[in-house]
C-alpha cells in the first residue's frame, strides 16, 4: 500500500491551486491523503510525481480527478431513524407550510444516494411534484453519474435493509433495474431536479432554501473550511430553515454556534435562527 | 512518562475483554484510550452504554474534529472510520470499508501510529478476521509498543494470529496481564 508523505500531499495541493484555482489546503489531512493514495493506486500511476504531471498537462482529467477525490455516500437511507423523521414529521410539515414553495438543496453530492433516498420518500408521500430539489456537485463527472441513476452493487443490500428500517411503503426493487450488469435507479424520480456544478467555498449558494441535506461532508474539511462552508449554507437558508448534517458532525464549536439552534441531537438537525 | 496513548482493536469475542480492561483502569489514567471495535453499521446506540456500565473512564463516541483529552476512552462510532488527526484531534470518515470493516482497525492504528509514533501502545484482541494486522505492524514499524491478546485465551483467535504473523509483536499477554501492564504505566 502506497503511503503519501505530507510534503508530497502539499505539492499536489499547490499544483491544483496554481493551475485550477481550487484550494484543498483546508481539507482534513488524513482523509485527503487517503483519497490521493487511492487515486494514484487506481490510475496505475507509479508515484505522486506522475499524478502531478497528469494534473498539470491534462486539463480534461481534472473533472474526473475531482470526482475521484470526493467521498461518495456509504449507502441509501443511511441512519434510518433520520429518514423516519423526514418521512413522518419534517417533510409533511414543511410541505403543509410551504406547498410548492418548498426548496431543498443537496450540496456537494457525489453518488446520488441521498438524492434517491429523498425522492423515494417524497414519492411515497405523494409529494414529489410539489418540491423543488437542487443538487450541486464539485464535478461534472459526479453529476453525470448521479443523473444516470447508477447504484454501486456493494451498497445494494445495506440500502435495501435501510429502506425497510426507514419504513418504506413499497418494495425496494421497484426502484431499480439491472442493465449490463449494473444497477440503475429509476431516473423518472429525478426528472424535475435542478443540477449544477458548484464549488461550495467559492460560488454563490442557491437561495431561498428551506432544507439543506449536507451529511458527512464536513468531516472532510478542517475547522477553517467547515466555518466557511457553514457561512455559505447559512446564507442559502431562509430564516428558520433546516440544516441536517451527519450524526457525528457537530457545528456547535464553529461559525454555526450563534447562527443555528440544535433541534434534534441524535440526528444532527439544526435550524437557522431568524 | 514514555507513552502518550493506547489504541485497542477487537472484534468477535473482544467485548468482555474490553469491559474488563475498562473496569480496571483508573479514571486518573493520564492518556487517552482509543477503542476501534467491529460493530453493526446500522445500530448507533447501545454499545457505548454497555461499555460505559463498568468503566471508570468516561467512554465517548467522538464527534468529528473532537479534541483528544487524557483519561477518556474514545469509541469509534458505528459506520465511521476513526482517524487520529495531527493537532490532537479525532477525524471521522465515511470512506469505503477496508477489509469489509467500517470502522477499520487498520486505519485507526495506522493514523495513531503516525500521530504518536514510539509513544503509542497498540493492542489487538480476539476477532474473527485479519483487520488490525497491517495496523499493528505500522505501530511496530514506527517504534510503538505492540501487544496481542494470547490466542489461547481468545474466543476467536484469527485476528491475534494474523497480527502475530504480520509483525514481531513485543508481548503476547492474557487479559489480566494486559491490565497489569497498563496499570503500571
Amino acid at each position: 500500500m502506497l503511503e503519501l508523505g505530507i510534503v508530497e500531499t502539499r505539492n499536489i495541493i499547490k499544483t491544483i491551486l496554481e493551475k485550477y484555482n481550487y484550494d484543498f489546503s483546508d481539507y482534513s489531512l488524513t482523509s485527503f491523503k487517503r483519497r490521493l493514495e487511492k487515486i494514484v493506486d487506481q490510475q496505475n500511476l507509479k508515484n505522486v510525481d506522475q499524478l502531478i504531471i497528469k494534473l498539470r498537462d491534462n486539463n480534461s482529467y481534472f473533472e474526473q480527478f475531482l470526482n475521484e477525490l470526493a467521498t461518495p455516500s456509504t449507502e441509501m437511507f443511511r441512519d434510518p431513524s433520520l429518514w423516519r423523521i423526514l418521512r413522518d414529521e419534517l417533510l409533511p410539515s414543511l410541505i403543509s407550510d410551504l406547498g410548492s414553495n418548498l426548496k431543498i438543496w443537496l450540496p456537494n453530492s457525489v453518488s446520488g444516494d441521498e438524492l434517491f433516498s429523498l425522492v423515494i420518500t417524497l414519492h411515497e408521500l405523494n409529494q414529489l411534484n410539489k418540491v423543488q430539489i437542487y443538487v450541486s456537485s464539485l464535478s461534472t463527472v459526479s453529476l453525470d453519474t448521479i443523473r444516470s441513476g447508477l447504484l454501486l452493487a456493494s451498497k445494494l443490500d445495506l440500502s435495501a435493509d435501510n429502506y425497510i428500517r426507514a419504513n418504506g411503503t413499497e418494495v425496494f426493487p421497484n426502484y431499480y433495474k439491472m442493465e449490463n450488469n449494473a444497477i440503475y435507479r429509476d431516473t423518472s424520480l429525478i426528472k424535475n431536479v435542478i443540477f449544477s456544478r458548484q464549488n461550495l467555498s467559492l460560488d454563490p449558494p442557491v437561495q431561498g432554501i428551506k432544507l439543506v441535506l449536507f451529511r458527512n461532508k464536513m468531516v472532510y474539511y478542517n475547522q477553517t473550511l467547515q466555518s466557511k462552508v457553514l457561512r455559505q449554507l447559512f446564507s442559502s437558508l431562509v430564516p428558520n430553515g433546516y440544516l441536517i448534517v451527519g450524526a457525528k458532525e457537530s457545528i456547535n464549536t464553529l461559525y454555526g454556534n450563534n447562527e443555528f439552534s440544535l433541534i434534534n441531537n441524535s440526528e444532527s438537525i439544526y435550524k437557522r435562527k431568524p | 512518562m514514555i507513552y502518550k496513548a493506547i489504541m485497542i482493536g477487537g472484534s468477535a469475542g473482544s467485548f468482555q475483554v474490553v469491559t474488563k480492561i475498562l473496569s480496571a483502569l483508573p479514571k486518573t489514567l493520564n492518556m487517552p484510550l482509543f477503542l476501534c471495535l467491529h460493530r453493526l453499521k446500522h445500530v448507533r446506540s447501545g454499545f457505548l452504554e454497555a461499555l460505559s456500565l463498568k468503566s471508570n473512564l468516561p467512554v465517548i463516541e467522538p464527534d468529528d474534529k473532537e479534541q483528544i483529552k487524557p483519561g477518556r476512552a474514545y469509541l469509534a462510532p458505528a459506520n465511521y472510520h476513526m482517524y487520529i488527526e495531527l493537532g490532537n484531534r479525532i477525524a471521522l470518515s465515511t470512506e469505503e470499508p477496508v477489509n469489509h470493516s467500517r470502522p477499520s482497525i487498520d486505519l485507526s492504528f495506522v493514523t495513531a501510529a503516525h500521530a504518536y509514533r514510539e509513544k503509542l501502545i497498540g493492542i489487538i484482541l480476539s476477532g474473527a478476521n485479519s483487520d488490525g494486522a497491517y495496523g499493528l505492524k505500522k505501530v511496530k514499524d514506527l517504534n510503538g509498543f505492540t501487544i496481542v491478546q494470547d490466542p489461547n485465551e481468545c474466543q476467536v483467535r484469527t485476528m491475534t494470529e494474523a497480527a502475530m504473523k504480520s509483525t514481531n509483536v513485543d508481548q503476547v499477554l492474557s487479559t489480566d496481564q494486559i491490565i497489569k501492564f497498563l496499570l503500571k504505566l
